[in-house]
C-alpha cells in the first residue's frame, strides 16, 4: 500500500523503511520550536538535573507572544529565556521585533520539506505549507526533547483535501480555509494529517497556503501538508543552503477521508463567535457593528495580507467608531511594506501600526478588548476570552473583509467596497 | 507544589499489580462530574481558553493552578470548589481543543482529578495529559450512556470497558494504548524517558 506524505517523513525521521497510520515512532525531529513559553520550559527542564541542552543546534526560540512585555512577570520570563540562551550557545534565538513564530522560522530557513518540526505551540501546523511534518507540542514535551532530542509520535491517519478552480474577485486563501472548517469541524479532523493537493494549490502563492496550513489546527489536526512544489523551493532561495527534498505521496497511498473544494465557489465567510467552525457568509453579518479591526497574526501578517488590506482601504478613512490595528507578521514583512508605501497608506486611512509579533489575538497585550466590545480579526480563533475578556466577542475573516469592515464599522461584504 | 509530574494528591489505592514496570493502579475508581449545559446537554468543543483562561497564562507554579480551572466555563466557574480528589471528569467531544497550553491538564492534576474519560480529545490535550501521567480515555457515546454527576464509575485499565457502579451500566471505552499505559506506570513522560 502506498504512503502518504506524513507516513513518508516520519518513516524517514525515524529511521525506518516505511511506517502506517497508527503505529508509535520515536522521532527525532530537526526543529524545536518554542517562544515565550520557553520561560516555563527551562523551569522543567532544570528539574531534569541536566547541565547542558542535547540539541543546541536544532532548538529555536522565538519571543513573540508578549512582545515587548507587558508586565514584571513576563519581562522576567523573557529575561530568564535570554540568560539560558546564553548558557546553552542556542544559535537560533530571534528576540522581540523578529516577528512571530511561524512566520520567523519559514524566513529564516528552517521549515524545509521532508523536516519534522515539533513546538509547543499549536499552530505549528502553519509549517506543513513548505511540505513540512509540523506539529503542536505540550511543554514537557519540549523539555524531554531539549534533554534527550526524541520524542514519541504516533503516525497519524491522513485526509487528502484536493483544491480546484479559482477564487472570485476579493475571495481569499482566509475564506477557503474557515469554509473548510466549517464544513468538516472544529473536532473533524483530530490527529490526521490533513494533506493538501491539487491545481489550485498549485497556483496558490505560498502565504496562501500558510493560511491553510494554519487552520488545520482549528479542526483539530496534527499536521497540515500541502504537496511542496517548485513555488516551494522558489520562496525558499536564497534562505538555506540545504537541498530540498520534496515529499509527495504515493499514488496509491491510502487516505481516511477525501474530500474536494471547488475555489470558485467559495465566497467571503466569517466565523462568528465563539468557535472557528461557526461558519456564515460575511454578506449576512452586516448587522454586527465592530469596534475594533485586526489585521496580522501568523494566519494574515504577511505582505500578501497588507496589500489586501491596502487594496480596499486606499484613499478612503476608516469609520470614526473603529481602531484598526495592523501587525506585521515578522521585521522582513515589516521592512517590505514599509519600503514599498503600504504602511505609510494604511497609517493614513487611520490604521495603528503595530510592531511584528503576535498582538492582542491572544488577549495578552497590545489591543485587548472591553466587555461588550466586538473586534473582527484575520486570526485563527475566536474562543470566548481569547482577546482577554470574556464579555467580548471576536469573529474571524480575510484581511479584506476585515478592512471592508474598518471602513464601514459594520461587518461588510468586501465585494461592497 | 511545584512538580507537575508528582501525583501526591491523588488517594493511595491498593490495587496494584504486581511486575517492575506497572507501579500505578491498574482499576481507577471515583466519582463522577459529567460536563453538560444548564440544560443538560453535553457541552462539545470546551477549549483550553475555557479550561485555563489566558488571564492566568503567567503562573509557573501548578498548585496555584488549581483554582482558575474552567473558570471561562459557563455554569462551572465553581468546580475548583466542588471537585475533590479522586473525582473523574467525563466530557463531550473535543475536550481541550485550542491552544497547546499544559496548564488546562496540570490544572486537574493539581486539583486531584483522577481520570478523564471523554467522547474525543484534541490532539495536543490528549498528548499533553498522556505525558503528565493523567489517564485519559475515549469513550464514544458516554455522554448519552445514563451516566449523571455524582454516579461512581471503575475504569479497569485491562479491559475495554468501565463500569458504572451507580447504574450497573458498562460503558465501552477504548483501552489505553502500550506507550499510554507505559508513560501512566512511570508516572509522567520526564520519568519514562530516565527509565529508557
Amino acid at each position: 500500500m502506498g504512503k502518504t506524505i506524513a507516513e513518508k517523513i516520519l518513516a524517514k525521521n525515524a529511521g525506518l523503511d516505511e511506517v502506517s497510520a497508527g503505529q508509535i515512532v520515536t522521532s527525532r525531529p530537526d526543529i524545536v520550536l518554542s517562544h515565550d513559553n520557553s520561560a516555563a520550559i527551562i523551569g522543567h527542564f532544570e528539574k531534569l538535573g541536566l547541565e547542558k541542552v542535547a540539541i543546541a543546534d536544532k532548538m529555536t526560540i522565538i519571543l513573540d507572544h508578549t512582545a515587548p512585555p507587558s508586565t514584571e512577570t513576563y519581562a522576567l520570563n523573557h529575561k530568564r529565556i535570554r540568560a539560558f540562551v546564553k548558557a546553552q550557545g542556542i544559535d537560533h534565538f530571534y528576540d522581540i521585533g523578529r516577528g512571530i513564530c511561524h512566520q520567523v522560522l519559514p524566513e529564516e530557513g528552517h521549515a524545509l520539506p521532508g523536516r519534522v518540526i515539533l513546538g509547543a505551540d499549536s499552530h505549528t501546523t502553519t509549517h506543513g505549507a513548505f511540505g513540512v511534518f509540523a506539529a503542536g507540542i505540550g511543554r514537557s514535551e519540549v523539555a524531554v526533547l531539549w534533554a534527550t532530542g526524541e520524542l514519541w509520535l504516533r503516525v497519524p491517519e491522513s485526509y487528502r483535501i484536493e483544491l480546484v478552480g479559482r477564487f472570485n474577485n476579493r475571495v481569499t486563501p482566509k475564506d477557503l480555509a474557515l469554509t473548510i472548517v466549517g464544513d468538516i469541524g472544529a473536532d473533524g479532523a483530530i490527529y490526521k494529517s490533513v494533506e493538501f493537493c491539487g491545481s489550485a494549490l498549485a497556483e496558490m502563492s505560498v502565504s496562501g497556503r500558510m493560511v491553510l496550513s494554519n487552520l488545520t489546527a482549528e479542526m483539530g489536526a496534527k499536521a497540515g501538508i500541502c504537496y511542496p512544489d517548485e513555488k516551494t523551493v522558489e520562496w525558499l532561495k536564497g534562505r538555506t543552503d540545504t537541498e530540498l527534498e520534496l515529499v509527495i505521496p504515493d499514488k496509491d497511498a491510502e487516505y481516511e477521508r477525501e474530500f474536494t473544494f471547488d475555489l470558485g465557489e467559495i465566497e467571503p465567510v466569517i466565523a462568528r463567535p465563539h468557535t472557528v467552525d461557526n461558519l456564515d457568509l460575511a454578506k449576512n453579518a452586516s448587522d454586527i457593528e465592530v469596534n475594533q479591526v485586526l489585521i496580522g497574526t501568523c494566519t494574515n501578517g504577511r505582505l500578501e495580507d497588507l496589500h489586501a488590506a491596502l487594496e480596499i482601504l486606499k484613499g478612503k478613512k476608516i469609520s470614526k467608531d473603529v481602531r484598526l490595528l495592523v501587525f506585521p507578521a515578522s521585521s522582513e514583512v515589516y521592512i517590505e511594506a514599509s519600503r514599498d508605501g503600504t504602511l505609510a497608506e494604511l497609517a493614513e486611512s487611520g490604521a495603528t501600526i503595530m510592531n511584528p509579533g503576535c498582538g492582542p489575538c491572544l488577549g495578552a497585550h497590545e489591543g485587548v478588548m472591553a466587555p461588550g466590545e466586538i473586534t473582527i480579526s484575520t486570526a485563527n480563533r475566536n474562543f470566548k476570552g481569547r482577546m482577554g475578556c470574556r464579555e467580548s466577542e471576536i469573529y474571524l475573516a480575510s484581511p479584506y473583509t476585515a478592512a471592508a469592515s474598518a471602513i464601514t464599522g459594520r461587518i461588510t461584504d468586501p465585494r461592497e467596497i | 507544589m511545584t512538580d507537575g509530574w508528582a501525583t501526591s494528591r491523588l488517594p493511595v489505592q491498593t490495587d496494584f499489580k504486581q511486575g517492575d514496570k506497572m507501579t500505578k493502579p491498574t482499576k481507577i475508581k471515583g466519582r463522577v462530574w459529567v460536563i453538560r449545559d444548564e440544560k443538560g446537554n453535553p457541552i462539545r468543543n470546551i477549549d483550553t481558553d475555557m479550561i485555563y483562561h489566558n488571564k492566568h497564562l503567567a503562573v509557573t507554579d501548578i498548585g496555584e493552578m488549581a483554582q482558575f480551572i474552567f473558570g471561562n466555563l459557563d455554569g462551572w466557574r465553581d468546580f475548583p470548589q466542588k471537585a475533590e480528589p479522586g473525582d473523574i471528569l467525563v466530557v463531550g467531544e473535543n475536550f481541550g481543543s485550542g491552544s497547546s497550553r499544559q496548564h488546562a491538564v496540570d490544572g486537574f492534576i493539581a486539583l486531584g482529578i483522577q481520570a478523564i474519560i471523554g467522547e474525543s480529545f484534541g490532539a495536543i490535550y490528549w498528548r499533553n495529559a498522556v505525558n503528565a501521567g493523567l489517564p485519559v480515555f475515549r469513550a464514544p457515546g458516554i455522554m448519552s450512556s445514563g451516566i449523571e454527576s455524582g454516579n461512581k464509575i471503575e475504569i479497569n485499565l485491562e479491559k475495554t470497558e468501565a463500569v458504572n457502579i451507580t447504574s450497573g451500566e458498562k460503558i465501552e471505552i477504548t483501552p489505553m494504548s502500550e506507550i499510554q499505559k507505559e508513560i501512566y506506570h512511570a508516572g509522567g513522560l520526564f520519568e519514562y524517558g530516565k527509565k529508557r
